[in-house]
């Protein structure tokens, strides 16, 4: 009797959460594999299988070289997938639960649209895997998933990736509890007592003591001095190292940052932004703290552009569009790089990622092109 | 051509004292006004470690050696001024609660950039402690704390974390509250208070019930502790916090002292520009009043519609009758900076010690840190400033200002 619902379960989850998968190898050449920043392999090939990355370089086997279908990228390189850390796709609507601003148990998954037309702008935009947060209009909004882009439809890698918090001005509504950032924290900083002392508590609870135990990450929307006061003073009072979103004044308690390990993912840089803006990512990888670019997914390569032209380590801007927020994410092995064992998500750019000259050849998510050309694909429209 | 000169020799001066705390400087042939004390002349005043270590006249005082010495001749140096109602750049929705009338508990602390360009500008004006309050829109906003101007963290800052509770009186916390008519059933502004009657009766409302919650934890201790603002209102009760009742108009000034009395709570009255009319009653219960800005002669902002009239006599009003009082700039937007308000005081029939007496040791007595700030004498923090002449001069302006020693502010 029970089997019946069981296959039929188990036939939806693996249809909403199984990757597309490759029957045959593949084998990826090009003349420079960037695997994670500051590894990069020369003229050298990546065998992916299953949509992830199998072997790496001199590690392919020979049979299994010769049994995979070969695409060859030529003189251009791959490099890791852009992971996006933040990001509510435009849909924050749906993303608050707009009577109350504390609703930590409700969970961005099943606000997630695969076949939403917001999904097709990421992967030309080299961006193979996001994060995506409730709306920062509530304080404590929900748990976020750590979800993919696709050639037709995303889906959800991990529908238990982080819980969303917000501080911000979108947190504080005039018609709702809480109205002022006073109330905001005090609303936070009461719930988190509550579940500390608390035996028996309710799942909104429960995911606060996640959260303090380390079983969760704790993402936090916050941009002014204050804001970032307050999700430090938190997370240093409950036992957590908060990621800040936004962070608009991060250079102010350089610092603080570094002593509780808080991790940044900073908004789109634009050319005409503030000089502090601007030199933002270098004064924090200087301070050693772990920050990455977020913002408009189509603006993703001109802000880690315009931070190394004001002085961030090219390396250190490559790791912040992939290897950081996929760390900050709690994602490291399964997004983020080109190792053993990492979703084969990559992209294809005829020269420098960082230079913005440089033409995007494609986008490849689990091993399957997303988006651009397939010099090898059997149809000649695809080849280009 | 002497001026320049000068300021350009006491920053070179200043800058070398910076660099270690521990360095111990010397200002020498300046006048002091030491705060709560006659003034003195050719004063020598050694600072190390962020304290004063002596003061005293020059053959009082011995320099010691190796010690930067800087020549205040023709100067005062006072203590840095404290502001016992200071606004920030906090907004206003940020400053209140509005989703319920009484949050005895918040902090405005929790709101503070230590950037605030109103610090800075307070700050060059020589006010190096401000005592900041929730804002006005609620009937009991929270608490208020005690920072100095100059820090990188609020909590570094802190003199005193959770110094007073404030209480409004008057029609700004009822503003925005609406019956039905006009309003949305469905809004959380559909409450009370919409009167002054409302106002007091949610005054009423949270003192009856921290009454009544202490007398429950008492017939039965083992309750666990009680809600963060009833704790708050019962240490107000019971005399161990400070309640600050903002009140302007006579009518809102007489009602903050019956409510006080009504529930046995010594409360410091804050703006209180009608307070010459309630002069005896002050003094008689013996109620510190916190006078906001008392050069202006109509209250500007949200407190404007409560009909209060200023008067530029009220200083000589409330000193001749005894009443305690201090001098702050207050929510007025007709504020002068901290040290013109004294001056205007000074104008207007009050000593020149007592004028700057109400704004550096009385507000740090009111604010109970009178042990750390608010004078000049060893042991205190050496938080002061130096003026290029008499600070109630109107010519006069802050030269460099000090906090724990370190120069914070300089005349350029």
């Amino acid at each position: 009797m029970h089997s019946i619902p069981h296959r039929l379960l188990g036939g939806l989850l693996l249809g909403a959460l199984v990757a597309p998968t490759c029957a045959q190898d593949l084998l990826v050449r090009a003349s420079r594999i960037v695997i994670a920043p500051g590894t990069t392999l020369t003229d050298s090939a990546l065998l992916v299988r299953d949509g992830k990355v199998a072997y790496v370089g001199d590690e392919i086997p020979t049979e299994a070289r010769a049994g995979a279908r070969t695409v060859d990228y030529g003189e251009a390189t791959v490099s890791p997938g852009f992971v996006l850390a933040a990001t509510t796709l435009q849909s924050d609507s749906d993303l608050a639960e707009g009577a109350f601003a504390f609703t930590p148990d409700l969970r961005v998954a099943e606000a997630f649209d695969p076949w939403s037309e917001r999904l097709e702008h990421l992967a030309p935009s080299c961006v193979t895997s996001f994060g995506m947060t409730p709306s920062p209009r509530n304080v404590a909004g929900g748990i976020g998933v750590l979800a993919k882009p696709g050639k037709e439809r995303g889906r959800v890698l991990e529908a238990d990736a982080f819980v969303g918090f917000s501080l911000t001005s979108a947190a504080r509504s005039q018609e709702r509890e809480p109205t002022s950032l006073m109330g905001a924290r005090a609303m936070l900083s009461d719930a988190f007592e509550t579940a500390r002392v608390g035996v028996e508590v309710g799942p909104d609870l429960a995911v606060l003591q996640q959260v303090m135990s380390g079983a969760r990450r704790a993402m936090v929307y916050a941009d002014s001095y204050a804001e970032i006061n307050a999700a430090l003073a938190l997370g240093q009072r409950f036992n957590f190292a908060p990621v800040l979103i936004g962070a608009r004044d991060a250079h102010k308690v350089m610092a603080r940052l570094a002593e509780r390990g808080a991790g940044v993912v900073l908004p789109t840089l634009t050319a005409t932004a503030r000089l502090a803006e601007l030199e933002l990512p270098s004064k924090l990888a200087e301070a050693g703290i772990a920050f990455c670019f977020a913002g408009r997914p189509d603006q993703l390569r001109t802000s880690a552009a315009l931070a190394v032209r004001h002085g961030l380590p090219r390396e250190a801007a490559m790791a912040a569009l992939t290897r950081t927020p996929a760390t900050l994410l709690g994602q490291q092995a399964a997004v983020g790089a080109l190792r053993q064992g990492c979703s084969a998500d990559f992209v294809v750019v005829q020269g420098d990622l960082l230079d913005l000259g440089a033409r995007h050849v494609a986008t490849w998510v689990d091993g399957a092109r997303a988006c651009g050309a397939d010099p090898e694909a059997p149809n000649p429209e695809e080849r280009r | 051509m002497i001026r320049p000169l000068l300021a350009c020799t006491l920053s070179l001066a200043l800058a070398s004292t910076a660099a270690s705390q521990q360095d111990v400087t010397a200002f020498t042939n300046a006048t002091v006004l030491p705060g709560g004390a006659p003034a003195m002349r050719e004063a020598t005043m050694i600072v190390a470690g962020g304290k004063v270590v002596a003061l005293g006249s020059a053959d009082a005082v011995e320099i010691p050696v190796g010690a930067v010495v800087v020549d205040c001749a023709g100067k005062t140096i006072t203590p840095g001024l404290i502001d016992a109602s200071f606004m920030t750049s906090v907004t206003a929705d940020d400053a209140n609660e509005q989703s319920d009338e009484v949050t005895p508990h918040l902090r405005i602390l929790d709101s503070l950039d230590p950037e605030d360009p109103m610090m800075r500008r307070a700050r060059r004006g020589g006010v190096t402690t401000v005592h900041v309050m929730p804002g006005t829109q609620n009937v009991i906003g929270g608490l208020g704390c005690v920072v100095k101007t100059h820090g990188s963290d609020p909590d570094q800052m802190v003199v005193k974390q959770d110094a007073t509770m404030r209480i409004v009186m008057g029609s700004e916390p009822s503003n925005r509250n609406r019956a039905i008519r006009g309003g949305r059933i469905e809004s959380m502004y559909y409450r009370r208070p919409t009167t002054r009657m409302g106002v007091v009766w949610a005054v009423r409302r949270a003192f009856f019930d921290a009454q009544e919650a202490m007398q429950k934890t008492q017939g039965a201790p083992d309750q666990g502790p009680p809600s963060p603002g009833i704790e708050v209102l019962t240490q107000v009760l019971q005399g161990k916090m400070t309640a600050v009742t903002t009140a302007r108009s006579e009518q809102d000034l007489r009602t903050a002292l019956r409510i006080a009395d009504e529930f046995g709570y010594q409360t410091v009255i804050d703006e209180a520009q009608d307070a010459y009319m309630v002069a005896d009653e002050l003094a008689e219960r013996k109620a510190t009043v916190m006078l906001g800005a008392p050069s202006a002669t109509d209250v500007g902002g949200g407190g404007g519609r409560d009909g209060a009239a200023p008067r530029s006599g009220t200083v000589r009003a409330l000193a001749d009758k005894g009443v305690k009082f201090v001098i702050t700039t207050g929510t007025n937007t007709r504020r002068l900076p901290l040290v013109r308000e004294a001056m205007f005081a000074a104008r207007n029939g009050l000593g020149p010690q007592q004028a700057l007496d109400a704004i550096t040791i009385e507000p740090a007595k009111l604010l109970g840190v009178d042990d750390r700030i608010g004078s000049l004498a060893k042991g205190k923090d050496a938080d002061f400033v130096i003026w290029s002449n008499d600070p109630l001069d109107p010519a006069a302006v802050a030269e460099s200002v000090h906090i724990d020693g370190k120069p914070v502010s300089q005349l350029r």
